[in-house]
């Protein structure tokens, strides 16, 4: 994929795309006290501090629970996986599931961020949205 | 300070109405509350209207069609609990002294909106990559299993005790009894949860008058019941990721509620929960200090939940068997305690009962731990 190919994040507030591909969820790291946040928020809810910085997360967590979702809205084809992933800065993700059979899917399983084509733009631009899959798993 | 008092309930029937809107289900459901008060319409000072998705001025609506004109109305949105929180701002006006009779509506007409699984706000991060309500209860679901080892026969005979219930209720969406197997073999929703899981899509609306002493001595003739307590709370930021199995939100609610009235958990007779999904009343009578932790599925196994069991859960039907008009909900709670506690429940009475609560909960934003709570406490 030449980086051209990269759509634009299909919420840039939540979702750091560059152009090489790579990216992140983005929040906020208490300057203060030290928790984070998703999404990025104006002050801790920990401590009240507004000191608060945009940090980068990691891309690697464990799968806290998930669903095979069957019936959504006309936004999103049926059926898909839908998992709360857990980062190790102490924020739960919520996130599709791809390169996995619904039925290998299990609680605790390590998880990778992947950036994925995502919906289109009101213009018709395709967006690059996230997912996860089980780290375990080589793309490509 | 005065105590609050509710004397006069109305309900329409909950279910499919494509014949009337939501101004003709709540203008039904406070006629019908003033002619159970037996109080003249005038004497009503205040107005509280819970409504989601029925715009602007509703109240105004439902008002302008009774003839009721220049009286103080507030129309109140918060999600599910909406109608929940009109009865406790209508509490508030009382307790402060402002009015001696006001009434509380909750209304909702959501046929000619939905169909199917409803989603956070569109806006919200969550709902951006597929999250749906019943989505999100499945996961919750799936980590109680996983957790407490709950099966799903287990969770399966919460919508059958609560859709026997809602048989026995005349105003109820669903009249009819269903089987395990039943629930088992409904369409899949999001796994775990099926159809039966869900609760449908209602029109309904639901009113109360609430009285301070002064009015109560007045009207009521012996068949006021007190609410004792009205509380309301909005989710804490997650500071940490917490457990989906567990609800701190409701529990502090409930505490709150339990503080203001000075009725323990385990003084509860009866309850109305919110039970919008089946693992949801799990997960509600839990966080309730009703039943321990992790125990719920083996009581409701044992027949504790049952209106002829220990303590009751969802008599009326609940939120899976009487349906689910979102603003209308937590008034129909309520309308259910009082009937309760009358002793005007026909073939559903729970035979004794004294303290009755209900318990709502709703909406969704990211990172939060549940939107609005609500908490009711009657006592007759």
């Amino acid at each position: 994929m030449t980086a051209a190919a990269i759509g634009a994040s299909f919420r840039p507030n939540e979702l750091e795309v560059r152009p090489d591909g790579s990216g992140n969820l983005l929040g906020s790291l208490c300057r203060s006290c030290g928790a984070h946040f998703f999404p990025i928020r104006e002050a801790c809810a920990g401590c009240l501090s507004e000191d608060l910085k945009t940090v980068r997360f990691a891309t690697e967590g464990t799968l806290y629970t998930y669903t095979i979702v069957r019936q959504s809205t006309p936004a999103f084809e049926v059926p898909y996986a839908l998992g709360y992933v857990d980062l190790p800065e102490g924020v739960r993700i919520m996130g599709q599931i791809t390169g996995v059979e619904f039925s290998d899917i299990s609680i605790g399983m390590p998880m990778v961020l992947v950036l994925e084509p995502f919906g289109t733009s009101e213009a018709g631009d395709a967006l690059t949205g996230y997912r996860f899959r089980p780290a375990d798993v080589t793309s490509d | 300070m005065t105590d609050v008092h509710i004397l006069g309930v109305g309900m329409t029937r909950f279910g499919k109405h494509p014949e009337s809107d939501a101004t003709d289900l709540g203008s039904a459901a406070l006629r019908e509350a003033i002619t159970d008060a037996a109080i003249d319409p005038r004497a009503l000072e205040a107005v509280y209207v819970g409504h989601v998705f029925q715009g602007m001025v509703t109240g105004q609506r439902i008002l302008a069609q009774v003839g009721l004109a220049g009286l103080p109305l507030a129309n109140v949105e918060n999600a599910c609990s909406s109608g929940a929180t009109a009865i406790r701002e209508a509490s508030l006006a009382i307790r402060a002294g402002e009015n001696d009779v006001v009434i509380a509506i909750g209304t909702e007409h959501l046929t000619n909106k939905f169909s199917g699984a409803l989603t956070p706000d569109p806006s919200d991060p969550e709902a951006a990559v597929g999250a749906t309500m019943p989505g999100i209860y499945a996961m919750r679901a799936r980590r109680y299993m996983e957790e407490f080892g709950m099966t799903r026969e287990q969770l399966a005979a919460i919508p059958v005790k609560n859709k026997a219930n809602a048989a026995r209720n005349p105003l109820a969406h669903f009249r009819k009894e269903i089987t395990i197997k039943d629930v088992l073999e409904s369409r899949p929703i999001a796994d775990p949860l099926n159809l039966h899981d869900c609760s449908p899509v209602t029109d309904g609306a639901a009113a109360v008058i609430l009285m301070s002493d002064t009015a109560a001595q007045k009207y009521a003739n012996g068949r006021a019941v007190r609410l004792a307590a009205s509380t309301l709370r909005s989710g804490s930021v997650d500071v940490e990721p917490t457990s989906m199995t567990y609800e701190p939100l409701t529990w502090e609610t409930a505490r709150e509620a339990y503080e203001k009235s000075g009725i323990g958990p385990d003084e509860v007779d009866f309850a109305e929960v919110h039970d919008c999904f089946s693992i949801a009343e799990v997960l509600r009578v839990e966080g309730l200090g009703l039943f321990e932790q992790g125990s719920y599925p083996w009581a409701v196994e044992r027949g504790e939940a049952n209106i002829d069991g220990r303590l009751p859960i969802n008599p009326s039907g609940g939120l899976l068997g009487k349906g689910h008009p979102l603003g209308g909900t937590g008034v129909a709670q309520v309308v259910e305690l009082v009937r309760q506690l009358r002793g005007e429940a026909g073939d559903r009475q729970i035979e004794g009962a004294r303290v009755g609560l209900a318990h709502c909960r709703g909406g969704k934003a990211v990172g939060i731990e549940g939107a609005a709570c609500t908490v009711q406490i009657l006592i007759r």
